[in-house]
């Protein structure tokens, strides 16, 4: 061992070399199948040598090249095509049972997608720590957490396959045509699954035997990076046959094969796809161990196990929170595209049919915001020396308050025809102007500045600032954000007066305005704190009970808006299997209620947790190690005792 | 109250009532603490409230919806909450009152105690025989405003694509389409004898908009002519900021030739009764009285780049 460390750095290198060489031969396969042999020929020949001797030549419907038609038509089905159970509505219906199944296997192949990318993140953290005992106690974390994803892994497979069952015995004709086009990834999504099992157990069971804290230790948090390689390819392959669906490639008009896999690969919408649904895992992952360590937190005997998994709750919270700021850029993308592929199935979204549910999405948005504003306030409960904070707390909530009360206004009304009367129209002349983009933009930015300002008030709690220019930099701080709140109002109010091409423009200004604030706020405030004087150490487990459930509240809220934003997704295509190529004839071609539809979805999220709670309860089973001792050595300056939280039991 | 509202202020001002409110509360509360008579924290969350609601239901004019109200009030007492029990000494405080009245500390909240236990299980009773009993009200109602349109549409014998289809009259002096017209001359007068060839199509589409559109959509574009109130929908509102602010040109073309005989299955029961105007109507004429729309309530057509 001494030798391995003493050859210590080259080593490092070699072993990411072998790593990534492994990796990059598991997945050659792939890049056969996706590049096309004429690769490096120019495209007008080879679009020429391609056609040359068709039986039948077609025209792909979305690059608008011409391939020889190589596979067999979109079927034409009929109602006999949908086998379904004799059963009470709404099981009658084959998409319920397939809605259900296919949100279960998502919200556990998201976890146990999500879960590798935080320990691949907290092992780092805690490989780079200077202090041994805290690079201890994020590496024990990140083991905790694929201790918890083992068991959601066999969940995630076994759903897979139930999945798998439902489509070929309710959807046979849908499925059989959808295999007909994706054939080759099937099989490669299968065997990416067997790499990526190998790599979890190697990853997982080595952990201890790899923990020498050198050239081993560097392996295994490679294996992480590869692993994280493995589940990222796996879920971009499926996730392109959900966007195939959306907006089909490779295929004529009439939904025949034209002979090339990259097309249908890549398609309007996959990227876009694969991007929100990366960050939406991470939030989604943080989101679940946080509310696991909620629920520890709710069942620990001791103070030093309350305090590990309060700051397990903390750390698992702000990586859901991080991941959670870029993620609506993202999805504006998504949305973007799906405008730019077909009009009418962005109206449909936005302006039409599902445009209710983007209300609901901003309501359980906001409900994030709040949760997290509000954890941030119990969490000074930890801090001696946050009192003089606390007077903010009441500002900082009334303009969040405000921002949100704009932000879930709705602009098509829930009324009476008697209330319509009485407002004069179907827009309301005050508040009906909240209804649009420019004060939606304009609203989501200012709670995402509140919620800055949050966090870093919380980051002073228990310091007092002792560095020389702490008055420059407080005016900097405050002048920074009072610049870019009044930038976003007014920005907001302008747009109602500017051209719409113009006015979309607008949200940059106003995102750069909260970018600015959040990584110079943070940096700055960083660099205020350098030599503080500790009024107190953190005391971990010092948080309120209520917190807790506040964890809860943030992980149920990720999952409701999941399913809600995957039902939107999928129904948007209305009566297409696949958009305007392959029909959906089914007796239930129809769009559900909204109603019913939240139904569906609240089911899912309970089932969803039913079976979380389970896992979590069968962590409790396996071997318990020590817990990282959380006491900090770091001497207070000497206060009184802090508000015991938690006083609400 | 629904003189002072300033149009297109109205918004902001609203904002500005509340955050007055808000502020005078933060004032008093501080003035009456200085005095050391504050207000406890159960009370101060019961004021607030009730200063909400005032704004929302009297202050705010025209009235709100019911839904949205409750949505409203919804959302504030959640806050109020978190507000309260966002630090331990606040929530001891809060909380305070309410335990004295469940434990019965003083012969006083004892009789609170009898009077809120009796109450408490009535009127959960009212409320649930309000739910059941059979109603007279009508029922609420959720339209979809904007159904998506088709890719294209047959107007007068000729298909036109919405997605790239352009107004024949958006022209510069030369007859080339331009985005920027309108822009340019916002604040032109159509009488003008030497106006731009643009502002002749707008004064030609406004004289077509007087001649048939202005019963139902109004004089001043604001969905409140004459026959307005005899329709459920009533007529589009142009002046808002989420009808046609909000549309491309082509969607309005849509929606004027096909009329609402021609919505899309999404657009019903709530279908609108405007007439397909391609049987009044020239192509030529309905797309010079949506340019009329667009100059005269100061709004541009949406585009997407």
């Amino acid at each position: 061992m001494k030798l391995m460390r003493a050859m210590g750095n080259g080593k490092r290198v070699w072993s990411l070399l072998m790593l990534g060489a492994m990796a990059f031969t598991l997945l050659l396969p792939l890049a056969l199948v996706v590049v096309p042999t004429t690769a490096l020929a120019d495209e007008a020949a080879t679009t020429a040598a391609a056609t040359e001797g068709c039986e039948k030549k077609g025209k792909d419907v979305y690059f608008k090249i011409e391939g020889c038609v190589s596979g067999p038509p979109a079927p034409q089905t009929t109602a006999t095509d949908y086998p379904s159970y004799n059963l009470p509505y709404p099981l009658s219906e084959n998409r319920v049972i397939v809605w259900t199944v296919a949100q279960q296997h998502l919200y556990f192949g998201s976890f146990v997608l999500a879960v590798p990318i935080f320990c691949m993140i907290i092992e780092l953290v805690g490989i780079m720590s200077k202090d041994r005992a805290i690079g201890k106690r994020y590496d024990d974390l990140a083991h905790d957490f694929v201790r918890i994803s083992l068991t959601a892994y066999s969940v995630t497979a076994i759903l897979g396959g139930l999945l798998l069952f439902t489509f070929i015995s309710l959807y046979p004709v849908f499925f059989s045509y959808l295999t007909s086009l994706f054939k080759p990834f099937m099989h490669i999504y299968a065997l990416l699954f067997l790499a990526e099992s190998g790599t979890l157990y190697i990853y997982y069971y080595g952990w201890d035997r790899m923990n020498d804290g050198g050239f081993l230790k560097w392996i295994h948090a490679t294996l992480g990076v590869l692993l994280n390689v493995f589940g990222s390819v796996l879920m971009m392959l499926a996730n392109s046959w959900a966007s195939f669906m959306m907006s089909p490639a490779g295929v004529d008009e009439k939904g025949q094969f034209l002979g090339n896999l990259t097309h249908v690969l890549h398609n309007a919408l996959w990227n876009p796809l694969n991007v929100h649904r990366i960050i939406g895992n991470m939030v989604f992952g943080g989101g679940i161990v946080a509310a696991y360590a909620a629920y520890k937190f709710l069942s620990s005997k001791t103070d030093n196990e309350k305090a590990y998994y309060d700051w397990m709750g903390y750390v698992a919270m702000f990586l859901a929170i991080a991941s959670l700021i870029p993620l609506p850029f993202a999805g504006y993308w998504l949305m973007r595209e799906v405008y730019a592929y077909r009009q009418q199935m962005g109206i449909t979204l936005m302006g039409g049919l599902l445009a209710w549910l983007f209300i609901i999405q901003a309501v359980l948005i906001g409900a994030l915001f709040f949760t997290t504003n509000y954890y941030l306030f119990n969490g000074m409960g930890r801090m001696r020396g946050s009192e003089p904070y606390r007077k903010y707390i009441k500002y900082i909530l009334f303009l969040t308050t405000a921002a949100f009360l704009v932000w879930l206004t709705p602009h098509t009304l829930v009324m009476r025809a008697a209330e319509l009367k009485a407002i004069g129209g179907q827009q309301h002349p005050v508040i009906g102007n909240f209804g649009v983009m420019s004060a939606k933009n304009g609203a989501v930015n200012t709670m995402l500045m509140t919620t800055i300002i949050s966090f870093i008030l919380y980051q002073r709690c228990n310091k007092i600032i002792t560095v020389s220019w702490a008055a420059w930099g407080n005016a900097v701080m405050i002048g920074m954000f009072a610049v870019a709140m009044v930038n976003n109002w007014w920005l907001a109010i302008i747009g109602y007066y500017i051209p719409a091409n113009v006015r979309v423009g607008l949200s940059v200004p106003q995102v750069m305005g909260t970018l600015t604030c959040l990584f110079v706020g943070l940096a700055l405030n960083s660099a205020m704190m350098r030599g503080a004087k500790l009024t107190g150490p953190v005391e971990w487990g010092k948080i309120s009970v209520r917190s807790q459930y506040g964890l809860f509240a943030l992980a149920v809220s990720f999952t409701w808006l999941m399913a809600l934003m995957g039902y939107i997704r999928s129904s948007v295509r209305l009566f297409w299997h696949a958009m305007e190529v392959f029909r959906d004839n089914s007796p239930w071609a129809f769009t559900h209620t909204i109603g019913f539809a939240a139904n569906v979805m609240s089911f899912n999220v309970l089932i969803f947790w039913v079976f979380t709670l389970f896992v979590f309860w069968l962590g409790e089973f396996s071997t318990h190690k020590q817990l990282p001792s959380m006491v900090d050595e770091r001497k207070p300056v000497g206060l009184g005792q802090p508000v015991i939280a938690g006083g609400s039991k | 109250m629904g003189k002072i509202w300033i149009p297109g202020a109205m918004p902001v001002e609203l904002l500005l009532i509340l955050a007055a409110v808000f502020f005078a509360f933060v004032a008093g509360g501080w003035v009456l603490k200085k005095q050391g008579r504050p207000i406890p924290k159960f009370w101060q969350a019961i004021l607030i409230w009730i200063a909400a609601y005032v704004v929302l239901r009297y202050v705010l004019y025209p009235p709100i919806p019911s839904a949205l109200l409750k949505t409203y009030m919804g959302l504030i007492t959640l806050v109020l909450f978190l507000l309260v029990s966002s630090d331990e000494e606040s929530w001891t405080e809060f909380k305070d009152p309410i335990l004295k009245v469940l434990r019965g500390a003083t012969p006083g909240f004892r009789s609170i105690r009898t009077i809120t236990f009796v109450a408490l299980p009535a009127l959960i009773a009212f409320g649930t025989y309000d739910t059941i009993v059979p109603k007279f009200e009508e029922p609420i109602e959720l339209r979809t405003v904007h159904p998506a349109p088709p890719a294209s549409v047959k107007v007068a014998g000729k298909t036109f694509t919405l997605q790239t289809a352009e107004n024949p009259f958006r022209v510069d002096e030369e007859g080339k389409y331009s985005r920027d017209i309108q822009q340019q001359h916002v604040n032109d007068n159509p009488w003008d004898p030497n106006a731009v060839k643009y502002m002749k199509y707008v004064r030609e589409g406004g004289a077509i908009f007087f001649q048939n559109c202005h019963f139902c959509h109004g004089d001043n574009l604001d969905g409140r002519g004459m026959f307005a109130f005899a329709f459920n929908p009533i007529p589009a509102n142009f002046t808002d900021a989420g009808t046609i602010a909000q549309l491309q040109e082509t969607f309005v073309f849509w929606r004027v030739a096909k009329g609402g005989m021609g919505l899309p299955r999404e657009g019903f029961p709530w279908a609108s009764v405007m007439p397909p105007w391609e049987q009044h109507l020239t192509t030529d004429e309905m797309w010079k009285v949506i340019m009329f729309e667009y100059w005269h309530t100061g709004f541009y057509p949406r585009t997407w780049d």
